[in-house]
């Protein structure tokens, strides 16, 4: 009776999972058909390509700069998620470690940035990057987006829930705060350094005004720019499109699959916290 | 990006001199760099190989001159070309929306051509196009760019919906009651929208709006840009028809981008719409429905006045030397050769009668593509697409497309209403 129980429960989740997952699934698998689709059939209803063809992936490459600005959206993603892991490790290790004068409110001024959009702000960082001659140069890119406040507060969130008695006898071992940070926490808190790796990466890899403001040129602009360049005033071209779209999200599902173990951990300590 | 263009506003005029307006230089003696706004280049595909291929042959033309052509998409024109302004790097010459033009010229000192470029060469070059089309790119009397890239309105139709509907395809409708009929038949007899227009949606503007009202005797403003008549009884008799093809079911609200999908697939009856988009319907019906297009529809006997949608070229730079290169350009994107290549390869309306009948340039291509001739025909009765007034041009925009859409397809059938109370807001919305 036990068993039976036991197995009818276990059903349910699956349940609620599995059309979860088809609904999560469909929109990629819908993406990825369509641009396998030959172009008079690209409206076509049929959950897969009738007569499959890459010819959507050859005009899109001929017709843009897709290496590029692949390349120039890797770099930028990649260095500006590092510079905001570094930055918030270091910010938050200050915040939970130590009291100084003015910390809660310089806390708070973080907190607050974070709810500041990056629109409000963007033309002043243009200015002045326009002022420092870095227009059309991907480091122009990277600078505004080397801090992340929601990077600081979630680090010290899962800072300040890490076991004190871990980081005393460490310091009782002789090691210094810089030695505890990197030897002691930093390797404790893989998941959710590898959940807000995930979760920085693709917003910068997502990032669409900041490039378009500030690059003049296909091959120093990123691939978001590009995808929109299918979007036109005299009709959008859904099969390159939807081409130039896959090739664009194969870098972050390849991440995630990486990550994915310290991504459900995260999530699930998370939950039990 | 509307809130930030509206707080920049106010930095953008103490940024910029206004400075009486001298004539461009007489020629160019040393190499000068110029920064060339277009949106065609922020496109894949035919508008950007186009355009590449106009700033090669000129650059070959024109050593001296090098032309940096910075892609911007057309939606995001504006807030680049005043963020680049604040940051002393505006462009120096610019494609603009004609719905933009009038807040551009209004708010950024930008030189009338009258003002800048010698008379002589200017009516030289004026001389070779349509008059009508001159006048797209004039606001308040003077004119500040040449018109460049734009369409009329065309009426596309699926002659196999026709067909199945028991309609006569080579007899496509020619008034409104005309197009009316057809929906209705199209939709009962299967099931598809009989009708879709490009006049609502978040990105349709009022460039197909104003046409639409005018071709019924109405406007949406007075001549000088001062008064809203988008609630007269013209305007209310011209939406009061779409009310009834909607209220039918002939005539669902869709977005521009799903109603050129539904008509590309064969799901649609008639799609009235600029002819830009005829190259993507084409895609889509090769090998599955025979598309065909006829003129925009008229209300009873009186005359169709189509506006057109599209962009004007306009000098931004106060430099005598580079205005004189960024004319230079601006004559060659608009010379016979230009037009040549913004059609046949485009897919835009000619603007220039020798470029239309001269064997050298587009005869050859217009035989062979009788599909644009609709199109030239209506340059005889184009009005122009007037941009709204005030640096609240685009908050006017919503109050008034929001509240035709409402009168043709929300519930409230008293259309009068809808229409007053929305044009008293836009009023209000209208610089005294």
């Amino acid at each position: 009776m036990t068993t039976k129980t036991a197995t009818g429960r276990g059903w349910v989740p699956h349940a609620v999972m599995i059309p979860l997952a088809i609904v999560s699934i469909f929109p990629v698998w819908w993406m990825f058909v369509t641009s396998l689709r030959p172009e008079n059939d690209i409206y076509s209803s049929l959950p897969w390509p009738g007569s499959p063809t890459l010819d959507n992936y050859t005009y899109a490459m001929d017709s843009i700069a897709v290496w590029p600005m692949l390349r120039n959206t890797a770099i930028y993603a990649v260095t500006s998620t590092l510079a905001q892991m570094l930055t918030a490790v270091l910010a938050a290790w200050a915040f939970v470690r130590w009291r100084f004068p003015l910390d809660k409110l310089l806390f708070a001024l973080i907190a607050l940035t974070w709810l500041v959009p990056f629109q409000v702000v963007m033309i002043p960082n243009y200015i002045l990057v326009s002022r420092l001659g870095l227009v059309d140069n991907l480091l122009a890119l990277l600078l505004p987006n080397m801090v992340s406040a929601f990077a600081i507060l979630l680090l010290v969130q899962s800072m300040r829930s890490f076991p004190t008695e871990v980081i005393e006898a460490a310091e009782m071992d002789g090691a210094g705060h810089w030695r505890v940070l990197w030897r002691v926490v930093v390797p404790n808190l893989r998941a959710p350094l590898a959940a807000l790796a995930i979760l920085l990466f693709i917003s910068t890899w997502n990032d669409y005004f900041w490039p378009l403001l500030l690059t003049r040129s296909e091959n120093s602009t990123v691939i978001q720019i590009g995808i929109q360049m299918f979007l036109t005033e005299e009709g959008n071209q859904w099969g390159p499109l939807m081409a130039i779209s896959s090739l664009a999200c194969l870098p972050v599902l390849a991440i995630y699959i990486a990550l994915q173990r310290q991504v459900i951990d995260s999530f699930v300590k998370a939950g039990m916290r | 990006m509307k809130t930030v263009r509206h707080l920049l506003l106010g930095a953008i005029a103490a940024a910029l001199p206004f400075p009486a307006f001298a004539q461009m230089a007489p020629a160019i003696e040393e190499p000068v760099t110029i920064r060339f706004y277009n949106y065609n280049l922020a496109s894949a595909g035919l508008g950007r190989e186009g355009t590449l291929e106009m700033l090669g042959t000129f650059a070959e033309a024109n050593p001296l001159i090098n032309v940096e052509g910075v892609p911007v998409p057309s939606s995001e024109v504006m807030s680049r070309v005043q963020a680049d302004v604040i940051a002393g790097q505006g462009p120096d010459i610019a494609q603009i929306i004609f719905a933009d033009l009038g807040y551009l010229v209004e708010n950024f000192g930008v030189p009338a051509l009258d003002d800048i470029a010698p008379a002589e060469e200017l009516d030289e070059h004026l001389s070779g196009m349509f008059p009508r089309g001159i006048e797209l790119a004039r606001v308040d009397g003077d004119l500040y760019g040449l018109a460049y890239v734009f369409s009329t309105p065309v009426l596309f139709y699926n002659a196999d919906l026709f067909i199945e509907a028991g309609l006569d395809p080579d007899q496509p409708p020619r008034t409104w009651e005309d197009v009316s009929a057809a929906a209705i038949a199209i939709h009962e007899a299967t099931g598809n929208p009989g009708l879709l227009t490009g006049i609502f949606g978040p990105s349709a503007y009022d460039w197909l709006y104003q046409g639409f009202l005018r071709s019924n005797g109405g406007r949406v403003m007075s001549e000088d840009r001062g008064t809203m008549m988008f609630a007269e009884p013209e305007a209310v008799e011209a939406l009061a028809t779409l009310r009834a093809i909607a209220q039918a079911g002939a005539m669902p609200l869709v977005p521009s981008s799903s109603a050129i999908e539904a008509m590309s697939s064969g799901n649609a009856g008639m799609y009235l719409q600029t002819s830009a988009v005829q190259g993507a319907l084409l895609r889509g019906a090769e090998g599955n429905f025979d598309l065909r297009a006829a003129p925009m529809p008229t209300f009873g006997d009186q005359q169709a006045t189509p506006t057109n949608s599209g962009s004007a070229l306009v000098i931004m730079t106060q430099d005598p030397v580079r205005q004189r290169a960024a004319w230079e350009l601006m004559q060659h994107l608009t010379s016979d050769y230009g037009y040549t290549v913004i059609t046949s390869q485009i897919g835009y309306v000619p603007l220039r009668q020798n470029a239309v009948t001269s064997e050298e340039y587009l005869a050859p291509f217009l035989r062979a593509n009788p599909v644009v001739q609709p199109n030239i025909d209506q340059l005889d009765s184009l009005v122009p697409w007037v941009p709204l007034p005030g640096p609240s041009y685009r908050q006017i925009l919503t109050v008034m497309m929001n509240a035709s859409e409402q009168a043709v397809f929300g519930a409230d059938d008293n259309i009068e209403t809808i229409l007053a109370d929305a044009q008293s807001r836009a009023q209000s919305l209208v610089p005294r």
